[in-house]
């Protein structure tokens, strides 16, 4: 088997909160991430999928180098991402590409289209000056877009094209890693089956390896061959795509399949509460306060990532059957 | 003669005899030049639950929000007529629609960070309509706005009426918007994108709530959707909306799971399912309002357009329970 690209080792982030006032100084922990243990693989479609203050969005951070790890150690290729200097980092840049989640926030509404998707490429010196109009002219053919919005401002692109152009920049770098946050989320059905149909044919055509962040499932089942579910800082189950869908086997991404909404299947409220603070953990299992399926050993034992056949692991004491 | 029709599927358990609660009839908006609503039909009985689906820009929004008044003339001009309960709307006085709104029609936003007041507590901002419409006193207020809160599956309402909207999660903020919505027992509700902001574990939450108050309540719904398969799970009929007209309208189980427009059924197939192998994107995007086409508005987009499609508008044609309109219906 060839080297991981990406090897995620005991991965933990955890913010410090202070007491506001004079005598409240005393600390508190917020443990956005805790115990990730994932490796990505050249090729691999991955999707982060989970409620919102699950950790996706910190996880990818931490896989950018956007933000230390405050314990574990990612790695890219065999290099730990704290240690790169700065040769290496700019390579890093070139070789893993990010796609906001708020594209249009992403974007210099005073720069042209046209600028915006030469800056990387002059920044890494891809090309020689007289051959970039081309080059750019090709990018937004690529995500179909006409050449003629090249000397439009971002401001005047509908929701649909912006996306596009965001994923022609991230393309712009000759990346060999995309990671996406949210890239579909807010857009109108047809919209999104466009823009979701381009990055997965981008991703077959040219491997790149794609880790997207989402929460809606039908998006990731249809874009990744793999899927992670996070609750509360932890992956809690991962495996193949069809696996997950198929045989669920951690209560919470039953519940969150359960919620799915789908044609001919009644609404059904699969869980109730909420997601907890990340600040004050309870004791033992994470998703012990909402697990349908709780029995007395889930609030005592902290279970976690194993196991349970090739390419699956789930973290529950308790998972449900196959069948 | 479209109710005898109507009668015959059992969605509709409506006496023929009682009039609609809602009817809306041939109603035009126009802002400026731009025709942004075109010649919309519909009625909506005691009970039962309607969705306006469509792309941003269908005027799914515009709709709901011309219902409540809120787009109105001098800004906007308004033809045709929008009846609730036999009084028509088009013609209401601000003051007399001021009596309606948060009375007799709840309405709740699709943003609830956006709609709740910051600088109110939750219970003073439940406690609004009850003193404005109900004209509650303070104390009876209070306890009426705590069982309010309750009701809509609020943790301990004793202790959180006096919170602010920013101390409340997403989800919590809706269900005090679904509160304040519920608060005059309205017979009317209107949603538009109550869910959109939230996770599917609380939208499906949020969801089961909103449709179990307006059972409990006897009252109907009309809900601004654009998830397809949330559509067919919470609405008793769907109205299917492109450009500002209504191009398909019936029993949710029968349009979406069997289209028959061609634009509903381009919608339904970019709709992404679990496992889902194939999205066939539909072509195009809505036209500007300024070059709105002749004919029928979907015909650059409509993989049947022939040339009639370009040149005339549809004819709604009642079939299999349903309206549509398109020249060519399977």
């Amino acid at each position: 088997m060839q080297d991981p690209v990406f090897s995620l080792l005991d991965v933990e982030r955890s913010y410090e909160l202070r007491g506001s006032g004079w005598f409240k100084r005393t600390s508190r922990h917020l443990k956005a991430l805790d115990g990730v243990r994932l490796e990505l693989q050249r090729g691999d479609t991955l999707a982060l999928v989970g409620e919102s203050g699950s950790g996706k969005s910190t996880l990818i951070r931490l896989m950018l180098g956007l933000e230390p790890a405050s314990d574990g150690r990612v790695l890219y290729g065999q290099r730990d991402l704290a240690q790169l200097d700065a040769e290496e980092r700019k390579r890093f840049a070139r070789e893993v590409a990010f796609i906001y989640q708020n594209a249009r926030g992403s974007m210099n509404p005073r720069m042209r289209i046209a600028d915006i998707l030469a800056e990387p490429i002059r920044l890494h010196g891809l090309c020689a000056e007289n051959a970039i109009p081309a080059r750019i002219e090709a990018l937004l053919l690529r995500v179909g877009l006409p050449a003629g919005l090249l000397q439009r401002f971002p401001g005047e692109l509908s929701g649909g094209q912006v996306r596009r152009v965001a994923i022609a920049r991230a393309l712009a770098a000759e990346p060999e890693v995309i990671m996406a946050d949210e890239s579909v989320a807010g857009l109108d059905v047809s919209v999104q089956a466009q823009v979701l149909n381009l990055l997965r044919d981008l991703c077959r055509e040219s491997g790149i390896t794609l880790v997207f962040i989402t929460h809606d499932l039908g998006v990731a089942s249809y874009l990744c061959e793999k899927i992670a579910v996070l609750y509360l800082g932890r992956i809690v189950e991962q495996g193949p795509t069809d696996a997950i869908l198929n045989t669920p086997r951690h209560p919470y991404t039953r519940a969150l399949l359960q919620a799915f909404p789908r044609f001919g299947v009644p609404l059904k409220a699969s869980l109730s509460g909420e997601i907890p603070s990340p600040v004050n953990l309870p004791q033992g299992c994470r998703f012990a306060g909402r697990c349908p399926q709780v029995q007395a050993a889930c609030h005592a034992t902290d279970p976690t990532l194993t196991a349970l056949e090739a390419d699956r692991q789930v973290a529950c004491l308790f998972p449900v059957a196959a069948a | 003669m479209n109710r005898a029709v109507a009668l015959n599927t059992q969605a509709v358990e409506v006496p023929a005899s009682q009039d609609a609660l809602l009817e809306v009839s041939n109603l035009t908006l126009r802002r400026g030049k731009a025709v942004v609503l075109d010649g919309v039909s519909l009625a909506l009985h005691s009970g039962e639950t309607l969705g306006l689906i469509g792309e941003s820009g269908a005027g799914k929004s515009t709709l709901a929000m011309a219902l409540i008044g809120l787009l109105r003339a001098p800004e906007v001009q308004l033809d045709g007529s929008m009846r609730f309960r036999g009084t028509e709307l088009t013609r209401l006085r601000e003051s007399d629609y001021r009596r309606l709104r948060g009375n007799k029609i709840g309405l709740i936003f699709q943003d609830a960070t956006a709609a709740l007041n910051p600088c109110f507590t939750v219970g003073e901002q439940i406690a609004e309509p009850l003193k404005r419409h109900l004209g509650l006193s303070k104390w009876d207020r209070r306890e009426r706005a705590a069982e309010l809160m309750h009701s809509v599956g609020i943790p301990e309402p004793a202790l959180r009426l006096d919170a602010y909207p920013h101390e409340l999660s997403g989800g919590m903020q809706q269900r005090v918007m679904i509160a304040i919505a519920l608060a005059c027992n309205p017979e009317l509700l209107l949603a538009d994108e109550p869910t959109s902001a939230l996770d599917v574990t609380i939208q499906a939450q949020i969801m089961e709530l909103i449709l179990d108050r307006v059972r409990a309540l006897n009252s109907s719904a009309v809900f601004v959707l654009h998830d397809l398969a949330l559509g067919a799970q919470v609405c008793d009929r769907i109205a299917v909306m492109y450009a500002g007209q209504i191009v398909e309208e019936g029993p949710s189980e029968r349009v979406l799971a069997a289209p028959l427009h061609p634009y509903t059924q381009g919608l339904k197939s970019c709709v992404v399912e679990l496992g889902s192998s194939t999205l066939v994107p539909i072509p195009g995007q809505i036209p500007p309002l300024n070059a709105m086409p002749a004919g029928c508005r979907f015909a650059p987009r409509c993989p049947k357009a022939q040339a009639i499609c370009s040149e005339q508008r549809p004819v709604v044609e009642t079939r299999d329970g349903r309206q549509i309109a398109c020249w060519f219906i399977d």
